[in-house]
């Protein structure tokens, strides 16, 4: 069975949910309520791949929602309890949806493994970075020939190269898009610089520098909350992939020239009957969902039951070949730009 | 996708570390949790010997239960002589006895079901999800105490809620029933030792997470659905 850890995007996203599952008790309840509640099992679900093998899995609602950030315990819990809550069904590989393995990387929960009479067993979940790295570079492959851009001498940019997804994202770039330029964008030197080493190219740039010589700009980073851009500065056409979380771009770039792209998202070939993607607030809920929760489906349908996204630069160009293919296997196909957009490209 | 602004994550993490036990605070408010452990242990043999009373065929294990308990209150009772900490039982003792005046009008009535409900949900909970939280600030002495007696709590609330369990076709009305009349006293029993359990370093939010956790997995392991565990649940916010 796979499992997916998941939350709503807000406080008041998260009331409604509740309140539609029958949840009253914490539907009501205020920030505190929902500070104690525990992690909810909301939702099992059986899935039938594109090649007919069937898996089953479950939803879990970690009861996290973003304005916890600012309570490092209360994250923490809530993360750690969810995990548990996983391990204790017996599921065999769960992958960590939204916040929740960025909650596990930044507050380093590796330290706690015990929670309470559990002892997690890390092989049992995934970060789902590989996969989502995976679609973003796809993304950018299928997408800018879509706007007439040839990525054989295109700049592309990424925003965030550092990261774990970022810098297997530069990865791929460098060495099977071949892009004629790449720029690499972080707020740390040290390791920007460590990249360029093991990529042997790739210049680094400020954001202020990148953005204005960019023919697509992955971004694998929040949006800095004062980031003032001029978009007349901007290219046109300029393909934006906006892989951060939560997905806010479009309200900073979206305009005529700028086509901005939800990074990391997957459609399924069929629906599923499932109702927990509409917290995620998916266009078409019944098949679209994050990368990083296809990953654990992806590891359930192929027997993999290990951690596969896991740690920080982990992520191999062999990984990425061996969840891509897999991933179109089985059925899934990576978000691209509106019909329209291409209609009036054409 | 680790995407997120390091800046918008709480600030500074701080590292845990262990509350200062030797100073007056800390021994103040000591006093009066260690008096309500050392009691609720009590209160448990008390119950676990009425229970058997009420399925005399149960008897001999109810007693091996309740022996346990005694053994824990002798374990606690030993945490606070550690510490240099005299136990403020008259405290302890007003602070439950108003679960303890339910579990013995249900006993008098009885009502298998309530004294079940009472003791081996509510209480091996609400002691469980505290002895969890405690164990991460308590003294090495008190922690190792406390670590043993999660186990066995852990069978406490396995006995009830498999008697539970087996009698759910008849019981659940009762069951939920005697939920509404006793959880919110779980509730205000945890708010009222909020400001001690501050003192030792346990959070008043986690404390209730984790009674929330102890309390919908044995529910659910009686064989409510969630549904109705969230009905339960809701007597503890109303």
């Amino acid at each position: 069975m796979f499992g997916l850890i998941g939350h709503s995007t807000s406080f008041n996203d998260a009331r409604k949910k509740a309140m539609d599952l029958g949840y009253n008790h914490i539907a009501e309840g205020d920030l505190d309520v929902w500070c104690s509640a525990p992690p909810q099992l909301v939702e099992h679900v059986k899935i039938v791949s594109a090649i007919g093998k069937t898996i089953e899995g479950a939803y879990i609602d970690s009861c996290f929602v973003p304005e916890m950030l600012s309570r490092f315990k209360t994250a923490r819990r809530k993360v750690l309890n969810a995990m548990e809550l996983a391990q204790k069904k017996g599921i065999s590989i769960t992958a960590l949806g939204g916040f929740t393995s960025i909650i596990f990387e930044n507050f380093n929960l590796l330290q706690n493994k015990q929670v309470r009479n559990t002892t997690l067993d890390w092989a049992k979940f995934t970060t789902g970075n590989t996969h989502t790295a995976w679609v973003i570079c796809r993304q950018l492959e299928l997408n800018a020939p879509k706007l007439g851009i040839d990525l054989k001498k295109a700049k592309v940019a990424v925003v965030g190269a550092t990261g774990d997804i970022g810098s297997a994202v530069c990865r791929w770039l460098s060495n099977r898009t071949g892009v004629e330029e790449l720029f690499l964008v972080a707020r740390q030197k040290q390791p920007l610089q460590e990249l360029q080493q093991t990529l042997q190219g790739g210049q680094i740039l400020s954001l202020e520098e990148a953005l204005p010589k960019s023919d697509a700009v992955i971004w694998v980073a929040s949006l800095p909350k004062k980031l003032e851009i001029d978009k007349s500065l901007l290219r046109d056409p300029c393909l934006m992939i906006d892989g951060g979380y939560p997905k806010n771009l479009d309200s900073k770039f979206g305009g005529s020239g700028i086509h901005v792209l939800k990074g990391g998202i997957v459609e399924f070939f069929t629906d599923i009957g499932w109702n927990m993607m509409e917290i995620a607030e998916m266009d078409i809920p019944q098949r679209q969902m994050f990368a990083c929760f296809a990953e654990a489906m992806l590891l359930e349908f192929e027997d993999c039951h290990t951690n596969f996204s896991w740690g920080r630069n982990n992520i191999t160009l062999e990984k990425m070949d061996f969840i891509g293919e897999a991933s179109l296997r089985h059925g899934f196909s990576v978000l691209g730009l509106q019909p329209n957009i291409e209609v009036s490209i054409a | 996708m680790p995407t997120l602004e390091s800046t918008e994550v709480a600030g500074t993490i701080k590292t845990d570390s262990l509350p200062d036990f030797t100073s007056a605070e800390y021994k103040d408010a000591y006093s009066r949790i260690n008096a309500i452990v050392i009691e609720g242990e009590k209160e448990a043999f008390d119950n676990y010997n009425s229970i058997g009373k009420l399925i005399p065929e149960k008897a001999e294990e109810l007693k091996k239960l309740a022996i346990m308990e005694m053994k824990h209150m002798k374990g606690f009772t030993a945490c606070g002589k550690n510490l240099g900490v005299k136990a403020d039982m008259e405290f302890a003792k007003e602070f439950f006895s108003p679960l303890h005046g339910n579990f013995h009008k249900a006993f008098e009535e009885g009502n298998i079901t309530t004294c079940f409900l009472i003791q081996a949900i509510l209480i091996e909970a609400f002691a469980i999800s505290a002895y969890h939280v405690y164990i991460k600030v308590a003294d090495p002495f008190a922690r190792k105490i406390t670590e043993n007696v999660v186990k066995d709590e852990y069978l406490h609330l396995n006995y009830g809620q498999e008697w539970l369990k087996a009698n759910l076709s008849h019981c659940k009305d009762e069951l939920m029933k005697a939920n509404k009349q006793n959880l919110p006293l779980i509730k205000s029993m945890l708010d009222q030792v909020a400001d001690d359990a501050h003192s030792l370093d346990m959070d008043k939010e986690e404390l209730m997470e984790e009674f929330m956790i102890a309390y919908q997995d044995s529910l659910m392991e009686i064989g409510l659905d969630s549904r109705e565990i969230a009905r339960m649940a809701m007597a503890a916010i109303i």
